[in-house]
């Protein structure tokens, strides 16, 4: 009986092992293509195949009874079906995988807005690419200035959107407010941003229509993202003609300290390029970054990050208004800090905080006058994020800023000009994805402004539909409020806030190595500050009664892959624009307004040399001026803009230290660009009105730096 | 009854040992056909085995290693840099099951040194600077576990190699790290059968094309 059991047992395991079924069939895609390289298999065993070129499978299993066939392929949804092996010996299969989610890549609301970013994949401009990018000189805004809806405006430096006033764009760090985001500016002398790139891991850029998280800004919001955690120890030492740099990173298990300082003075730079300024004092500068990152719990982040600045410069300026050469001495100190803590809250909740204060001092010596300003910004942001579900995410919060300001006169007397205004917002945003295809936003903001005494509340709409795997259509509109530039409120604090509204239409095509993107839109301005005459005193010279618009086109192509090792976008703008607002008679093109405007970047890494060379090549056709010696306003155009730039970084060892010598030549090919003009404000014995032209305080910049990683 | 039981225990002996015997002879077989691999749908194919075999073997963490090794060989010889991230994703995700199992096994710290790599070259400029320090943070955690494991000498020779003299590379710069990662293959042995054992070809050949060119 016994051995009759066990040759039947044994009977039984052989009698499985030669009673094979034969499984086989296609795996194919939902468009039928075959999918080559899917694993087909049974589970928990180790029969199965790999579909051939042709997406066919074959093989043979010895298993009986009913299991689980399962089809995977990377970048598809796995596939399963229970088989009864008992059913049939030979079993022919048709499966057709389904793309998995991930790989259908969700819409994302982006009317208006840029991304730089060093996190996500697929963003139109890296942190690298801003940090070298020539005609920028390492200044982010310098190259925001190579994206459509931004204008060349050489004698100023700030960032220009779509027909607005370089005031029109508010800059955030970490999402919180920095009130004066560029260094102090001599008269028609560009300036630029206060931090380095290399600060940031990110940027969004959004020229219109923006989120309701973003309040007072006409135009635009730049919103720099600060570096995490850094895991690194490292240190760096950069000497340049211009100055020197150092910096330190120290880091801990949960924290990191990042220490950086430089001293910037273009004594040496002048020399080396010709000026077209007279200057008594060379600009020159001290600065000092400090950057504290701290992980809390499992998901928390406390950053702190503060910085404080110093620059001097003096120079000779030929003021033709009033024909007198005046010597102006200029003195800024700044301070910044800035402090946010955000964590999720469980599974569905998060918090976002955070603590700013920014301080700024100017003192201008104009002859024997004065004009000293400070101003005081402080700001408390509460913002919280709620994943309701899968599809519906709603966002909403509040801030408060109190800023005061004061301006001293010393000028043929003594006068005061104070001011403050507490502002208090609130929003709250609903996002809700239709389908994996169709998203909408809707979002209202409400802004109290105690100097002003108004109240404003504002919608905020956006859509965003995806046309195809890589391409998508949005749509974006809202109304926005900012309150007059300080300017105008040290006189007449009775105005109201500016007002614009924003159309916007966007149509983007994107891979990873490749992006292209028009943008069309329509922008109302209303309650423009208007005055009889430039720093007319009494406030009821002042009132709202400017109005303008905007339209426009805005192009982008960037393309990573087509020519070898190279990178390079282009931009282009064209753009219709008309103000009646400050002194102006009639409505007018600004003078900061040109129709065309084009940027070309072109990258490429040699790597035989160890060099990485960038040129930028831009273009912007004539800006309007007015001339007194011709009847009319607005009746004269500059000749177009024209610049070619270039930048070498070249790769090298230095004491046996990893090491980069930078090169940036400005305006390589010297063209002889004029902004506008300057007029007396009486004429000569002649009876004409006599002028001078606004240019770069150079012709052509050069400058070299070399850093060495210690 | 003694006789029936022993006889149920001898064969369930044997079953166990089937299947010991079953993954012996499928991972020997599968690795065997992994290191003559030379075509994507190759080491697709061994990948797929490997995949098998884990999906039983939970406990095991090579055949992930080896799941994670073939996705890494593929995605060196892929040329569409969107599908080269996928793979490396699927490698990632097959040493990231393979760490769960064992954290403290050198060998899989020196395969996620080996897999940044790839990462870096879809986009040197931007993913060198975020990726280069954490490849040498697990390189040193599997020197740290194990300061024999000839695989990291050998990746860190062949990166000094491809790296511009002036970072410090180049043959002369290499040459002493692939001697030393020589010397590490020739005393190294495998824990087991099927542990990993590759490299020492490789490295001998570069070494000997680098012996060469600098007679030269």
């Amino acid at each position: 009986m016994r051995t009759i059991f066990i040759i039947l047992v044994f009977f039984l395991i052989q009698a499985s092992i030669f009673a094979q079924v034969q499984v086989s069939g296609k795996v194919t895609d939902s468009r039928n293509a075959p999918l080559p390289g899917t694993n087909v298999f049974l589970k928990d065993s180790y029969d199965g195949a790999t579909a051939d070129s042709l997406g066919h499978f074959s093989f043979k299993t010895g298993l009986k009874g009913i299991r689980q066939l399962s089809a995977t392929f990377i970048g598809y949804k796995p596939f399963l079906l229970n088989l009864d092996l008992d059913s049939a010996r030979t079993m022919v299969l048709n499966i057709v995988l389904d793309e998995s989610d991930a790989q259908i890549s969700e819409v994302v609301i982006n009317a208006g807005a840029f991304e730089a970013s060093d996190k996500k994949k697929a963003v139109i401009l890296k942190m690298f690419d801003v940090a070298t990018t020539p005609s920028a000189q390492g200044d982010i805004f310098g190259a925001l200035c190579t994206l459509p809806g931004v204008q060349k405006v050489g004698e100023d430096g700030r960032v220009f959107v779509r027909g607005g006033e370089s005031y029109e764009t508010q800059s955030f760090l970490d999402g919180m407010l920095v009130s004066t985001p560029y260094l102090s500016k001599m008269p028609d002398m560009p300036t630029r941003g206060r931090f380095s790139p290399l600060l940031f891991s990110g940027t969004l850029f959004s020229t219109g229509a923006y989120s309701a998280e973003f309040g007072q800004a006409l135009s635009s919001i730049v919103d720099m993202k600060t570096n995490s955690l850094e895991t690194e120890d490292k240190s760096s030492i950069s000497i340049m003609t211009v100055g020197a740099m150092a910096s330190t990173t120290k880091c801990w298990k949960n924290a990191s300290l990042s220490l950086s300082g430089d001293f910037l003075t273009s004594g040496l730079s002048n020399v080396i390029n010709k000026q077209q300024v007279d200057w008594t004092k060379s600009p020159a500068g001290v600065d000092g970054t400090l950057m504290y990152r701290q992980k809390t719990g499992k998901t928390g982040m406390f950053k702190v990050f503060g910085t404080l600045n110093h620059s001097s410069s003096g120079m000779i300026y030929p003021n033709t208004q009033t024909g007198i050469k005046q010597d102006i001495l200029l003195n800024s100190s700044n301070v910044y800090l800035n402090n946010t803590y955000n964590s999720m809250l469980g599974e569905k909740w998060m918090i976002k905080s955070g603590l700013a204060w920014n301080y700024d001092h100017q003192k201008f010596d104009l002859d024997k006058d004065r004009i000293g300003t400070n101003q005081k910004m402080f700001q408390v942001k509460l913002q919280f994020i709620h994943n309701i579900n899968e599809q519906t995410e709603l966002k909403f919060g509040a801030d408060w800023v109190n800023f005061s300001y004061e301006q001293n006169i010393r000028m043929g007397g003594n006068y005061r000009l104070p001011f403050t205004n507490n502002e208090l917002s609130g929003f709250a945003e609903l996002e809700y994805k239709l389908s994996k295809k169709f998203a909408t936003r809707l979002g209202a903001r409400i802004e109290n402004s105690s100097l002003l005494s108004e109240t404003t509340l504002v919608p905020r709409l956006s859509a965003a539909y995806k046309t195809g795997n890589h391409s998508q259509f949005s749509l974006a509109g809202g109304y926005f409020y900012q309150n007059p530039e300080n300017d105008y409120l040290k006189f007449a604090p009775q105005l109201k806030p500016e007002k614009a509204s924003h159309a916007v239409m966007t149509w983007q095509y994107q891979t990873e190595q490749k992006t292209f993107r028009v943008e069309g839109y329509l922008k109302k301005y209303a309650d423009l500050v208007k005055f009889s005459q430039p720093l007319a005193t009494n406030p009821l010279d002042y009132s709202n009664t400017g109005s303008g618009h905007a339209e426009g086109i805005d192009l982008f192509w960037r393309d990573k892959e087509s020519l070898n090792l190279s990178d390079y976008w282009i931009s282009y703008s064209w753009i219709n624009a008309r103000r009646n607002y400050k002194d102006y008679p009639v409505s007018a093109i600004p003078t900061y307004v040109s129709e065309h405007n084009l940027s070309v970047v072109y990258k490429r890494f040699f790597e035989p040399l160890r060099t990485y060379a960038s040129v930028t090549y831009s273009f912007a056709s004539s800006r309007p001026f007015h001339d007194p010696n011709f009847s009319g306003f607005m009746n004269a155009k500059t000749q177009p803009y024209n610049d070619i730039s270039l930048s070498l970084t070249y790769i090298m060892e230095m004491f046996g230290k990893q090491s980069v010598m930078h090169l940036m030549v400005n305006n390589i090919a010297g063209f002889d660009n004029v902004y506008g003009y300057n007029f007396s404000k009486t004429p000569n014995a002649a009876g004409k009105y006599e002028s001078t032209p606004i240019k770069s305080p150079f012709v052509r910049q050069i400058i070299l730096l070399v850093s060495i990683m210690l | 009854m003694k006789t029936l039981s022993l006889t149920l225990v001898s064969l369930l002996a044997s079953i166990i040992g089937i299947s010991n015997e079953a993954y012996q002879k499928a991972m020997t077989e599968s690795i065997e056909k992994l290191f003559q691999a030379t075509t994507i749908p190759e080491y697709v194919e061994i990948a797929n085995q490997f995949e098998r075999i884990s999906n039983i073997e939970k406990a095991e963490w090579l055949p992930m290693y080896y799941a994670s090794y073939s996705y890494i060989m593929i995605s060196f010889q892929e040329p569409d840099n969107a599908k080269k991230d996928r793979f490396l994703d699927q490698a990632q995700k097959y040493l990231d099951q393979a760490m769960a199992i064992d954290a403290n096994e050198s060998e899989l710290h020196m395969l996620q040194g080996f897999l940044y790599p790839s990462r870096i070259t879809i986009d040197p400029m931007n993913r060198g600077m975020e990726l280069m320090p954490e490849m040498n943070k697990s390189l040193d955690k599997a020197l740290e576990l194990n300061p024999d494991n000839p695989r990291v000498y050998f990746l860190r020779a062949t990166m000094t190699f491809h790296m511009p003299e002036a970072y410090g590379g180049g043959a002369a710069n290499a040459l002493p790290l692939y001697q030393a990662a020589d010397e590490k293959f020739r005393i190294f042995k495998p824990k087991t059968e099927l542990s990993p054992n590759w490299g020492k070809e490789a490295n001998e050949a570069e070494l000997k094309k680098i012996q060469e060119v600098m007679q030269k």
